[in-house]
């Protein structure tokens, strides 16, 4: 646990020298103002650019809990990813160019989410090895197609084996180690520190509380468009 | 190596709270673990499985007395008109409307797609 914060924290400096940290209201305004906030959430299958072919859907898998626990009604996915595949959506890049108003009118959605996968990888060097997995996430209104929060997230964590005194034991054991059951509780943690940043919705408590929180760093904030527009 | 995930998610359980009862005061039971098995093999013993899963989410919350969470109840009535079982289904549709009316427009396109695919 003491290596992640560390790594964490080095992440931090490293990246950025000044980070700027805003309010959730400085940030994603659109919640705080006097029109209606959204309340409806479409998730769209994950658009995957790792390496990692089933990453897609299991990632997937993991986002209905945490935008739901934030306070806001999330379609439920199953539906929603057998919907997409009748459609012939196997993966979000798909559905990059299709209008907000399209999820209005096929979903009957307020809003939709993309959530990119930019990594999903392990690292082995001889002797250890670090799974990171890196997300970000755009979500959209449909009838404006405004931005309304963006957030990029992204954990490493070590993954190496407790050492056995043998060292090519230890190799293959470090060889062996990544499976996916190693990506999920790391993909929660990623999809926390995003939900961390959105505003809460209306099912939470803090619903409408929350605008003076300083948890969002603009770097994070900016580049998860970004990193959806380069597709 | 199992060590560390378990202290990884008991660090996360701590911060979610530590009961079954989610920070944003839901019971999921074992709605992730179920959803990534039924990905992994959409085979009809899966299926079922799912099913009783979401049926203790939906009498657990009760028992909590808790809101049901989102999606739960239309997921089981997806499941039941699947199954053949019409009635069940479009009970457990309208008790999603029931628990989220912003839900209403998402169902009745539901509804109107077995329309569809009936005729």
């Amino acid at each position: 646990m003491r290596r992640i914060v560390l790594i964490v924290a080095v992440s931090l400096l490293g990246a950025c020298a000044t980070p700027v940290i805003e309010t959730k209201k400085e940030a994603f305004p659109s919640f705080y103002d006097e029109t209606p906030n959204p309340v409806t959430m479409v998730i769209v299958p994950a658009i995957n650019r790792s390496t990692a072919a089933d990453a897609g859907e299991l990632i997937s898998a993991t986002l209905a809990q945490p935008f739901a626990d934030n306070g806001y009604y999330v379609l439920p996915m199953p539906i929603v990813s057998q919907i997409f595949m009748l459609e012939g959506i196997l993966d979000g890049s798909q559905t990059l160019n299709l209008p907000g108003s399209l999820f209005q009118s096929a979903f009957g959605a307020e809003t939709v989410l993309y959530v990119t996968i930019n990594e999903w990888e392990t690292n082995y060097a001889v002797l250890a090895a670090n799974v990171t997995v890196g997300l970000s996430y755009v979500l959209r209104s449909t009838s404006t197609d405004e931005v309304l929060w963006s957030y990029s997230a992204r954990q490493v964590i070590d993954t190496t084996s407790d050492s056995s005194g043998f060292i090519i034991a230890d190799i293959i054991a470090t060889a062996i180690q990544t499976a996916v059951t190693d990506y999920l509780p790391i993909a929660y943690q990623v999809n926390s520190i995003a939900v961390a940043t959105l505003p809460h919705g209306q099912y939470h408590p803090q619903y409408g509380l929350d605008g003076d929180s300083g948890v969002v760093l603009q770097d994070l904030k900016e580049g998860a468009v970004q990193e959806l527009g380069q597709q | 190596m199992n060590s560390k995930i378990l202290m990884v998610l008991g660090v996360f359980a701590l911060i979610t709270g530590c009961t079954t009862v989610s920070q944003g005061g839901y019971y999921w039971g074992d709605y992730s673990a179920s959803y990534m098995e039924l990905v992994k093999d959409p085979s009809p013993e899966m299926k079922e499985r799912r099913r009783e899963t979401l049926t203790d989410i939906i009498n657990e919350s009760k028992e909590l007395e808790l809101r049901v969470p989102p999606g739960i109840y239309a997921e089981r009535g997806l499941l039941s008109i699947e199954q053949g079982d019409m009635a069940q289904g479009m009970a457990d549709l309208s008790s999603e409307v029931e628990t989220y009316p912003e839900s209403k427009p998402f169902v009745e396109r539901l509804v109107a797609r077995f329309a569809s695919e009936e005729e």
